[in-house]
């Protein structure tokens, strides 16, 4: 089986503060806690591996998008590097997987107890829905997946996070590293712990792949965005085929996720911009 | 009657630099925002003169709020800001008998055209409307023309006003200088500016009966060629854009009100790919 790997970081065992996640300053503690991530990646390989997958592809999801240490992973695997990816945290995922993993995956924007939890650009996007379901980055990014047939098999991160996907993707096996306090503190595993429990559980992960489903969304997708301020909307609101419902509310629908989930990322882009 | 006027300033006498249609400058910008709005007074007295009564005013340089309200007539009314929706042409759907251009450029790669740019030199390189390589004047004639109103004057530098006349050829055309280039320009001062604005305006209103709303024909197809290519990388993520070539994107419509805001959104998003990474 062929895997593909959206690997974030702020639901790395150990996260509790942005200075550990902030590539761009980048404060000294980055250096540390992106070695803990990409220990975390490591691991997820190694236990899927273990399993029986083959081919592996991981897309550095977080921030800059260019995280992760190289010497600590294989050699045979590729990796997606950088940042602007018109598909973003789920970039190339239609090339024929058997299945995919998050890695270090938060919480959605508004959740109670999940550590650094937002959704894309937390200055821009309060709220994300489609079809009515309140999204997550693994709930989106999992629907993207779904639309090209590929079932999420894993998921790492705080309790929070991994029991919402869990409550939207029941075939999901999750890895809990750390039990959230509150959106900075958490009450974790340590790294090690953490790698172990991830290898373990890839490989239950892959041995378990046949009861996953890839998570589709009805046609047509009605996105529903609710922007963090009236002046983003004003900007969101211009992107061709969206419908101002509100002050800070924009919708679009479209039959074709692949068309939703880049309309999402023009939303958040042209967000900055306001 | 009633008289729309979208006033830019890059086309106003003795305009010949950014430092002076600059608000951030605090030296040249406050003599230049005064020529400027001493040139959509002297639009609105030549209107006036003709009998138009009801004047709309669109600021449309910059951030939008350049004009001194001291100088105007009391009983104007001035859309002022930034960000609005149709930006340059904001209040074209309401219906206007005529509309003026005053203080107009010419287009992104002009030749002799003092600060020629379309909307966002950051980002534009070229604009084109069914083939067609489009000024912001045409741009916004179009938008104009959509609900009904023609355009009749258009003022600035005689490169640019040539242009346009030459798409709208009812237009009465007032430059108010020779570009030698980018930067330079052999100008009339902002006094005999204002007169022949003055006269201009008068003229473009008896002229009136002949001039038409511009409007381009269904379907509708605008093409952008970008600067840099990571603003392509943006515009493509805009539902129904076509990327066609590494700075090159495509957008068709049948409406123009669609393609316009489409234009104002590649805009705006192309502006974004210019943050860090």
């Amino acid at each position: 089986m062929n895997l593909y790997l959206s690997t974030d970081m702020e639901g790395v065992a150990g996260v509790s503060g942005w200075e550990q996640v902030d590539a761009r300053t980048p404060h000294p503690e980055y250096a540390i806690y992106r070695r803990y991530y990409t220990l975390e990646v490591a691991a997820a390989i190694e236990g899927a591996r273990r399993a029986g997958a083959r081919e592996v592809l991981v897309n550095d999801s977080h921030g800059p998008m260019r995280n992760l240490l190289f010497d600590e992973l294989p050699s045979d695997i590729r990796v997606i590097f950088g940042n602007r990816k018109p598909y973003s945290m789920v970039q190339d995922a239609g090339g024929g997987f058997g299945g995919a993993f998050f890695i270090g995956y938060h919480g959605g924007i508004g959740d109670q107890n999940a550590v650094l939890c937002h959704t894309y650009t937390p200055a821009v996007i309060y709220e994300l829905r489609l079809n009515g379901v309140r999204c997550s980055e693994a709930t989106i990014n999992a629907a993207m997946l779904g639309a090209h047939g590929v079932p999420l098999l894993m998921i790492t991160g705080d309790r929070t996070t991994v029991e919402g996907v869990q409550a939207q993707m029941p075939w999901v096996h999750g890895v809990i590293v750390k039990e959230s306090i509150g959106n900075f503190s958490a009450d974790s595993l340590s790294p090690t712990a953490a790698q172990r429990a991830i290898a373990d559980g890839a490989a239950h992960a892959i041995a378990h792949a046949a009861d996953a489903k890839p998570f589709r969304l009805d046609s047509p997708i009605e996105m529903r965005v609710t922007l963090t301020r009236t002046e983003q909307a004003d900007y969101v609101a211009m992107i061709p085929g969206f419908e101002r419902t509100g002050p800070r509310d924009v919708q679009f629908t479209d039959a074709d996720m692949q068309t939703v989930f880049k309309a999402f990322v023009a939303t958040f882009r042209l967000g900055m911009l306001a | 009657m009633k008289i729309y006027i979208s006033a830019d300033m890059e086309g106003t006498a003795g305009v010949c630099s950014w430092a002076q249609v600059d608000p951030s400058n605090t030296h040249e910008y406050p003599v230049y925002r005064r020529y400027m709005t001493k040139e959509v007074n002297a639009a609105i007295d030549g209107a006036r003169a003709h009998g138009a009564h009801e004047i709309v005013v669109n600021d449309s340089h910059w951030d939008m709020r350049n004009l001194l309200w001291d100088e105007l007539p009391a009983d104007v009314r001035v859309i002022s800001g930034v960000r609005k929706p149709l930006s340059m042409a904001e209040g074209a759907q309401r219906r206007f008998d005529a509309a003026f251009f005053t203080g107009y450029h010419g287009k992104a790669g002009e030749p002799a055209a003092t600060l020629s740019h379309t909307y966002s030199d950051a980002t534009f390189y070229n604009v084109r409307v069914n083939g067609t390589a489009c000024t912001e004047a045409l741009l916004n004639a179009a938008m104009l023309g959509l609900y009904g109103t023609p355009v009749v004057l258009v003022t600035g530098d005689r490169t640019t006003v040539d242009n346009v006349k030459a798409a709208l050829p009812w237009i009465t055309a007032v430059p108010v200088k020779d570009a030698i280039g980018y930067y330079s320009a052999n100008s009339l001062t902002p006094t005999a500016a204002c007169e022949a604005i003055r006269t201009g305006a008068r003229e473009a209103l008896r002229a009136l009966p002949h001039a038409k709303p511009f409007t381009f024909s269904p379907p509708i197809e605008l093409e952008i060629e970008t600067l840099k290519t990571e603003q392509a990388d943006f515009m493509e993520l805009l539902p129904r854009f076509e990327r066609i070539g590494g700075r090159t994107v495509r957008y068709r419509h049948d409406d123009y009100h669609a393609i316009f805001r489409a234009f104002i959104a590649a805009m705006r998003i192309g502006g974004a790919a210019n943050l860090p990474t």
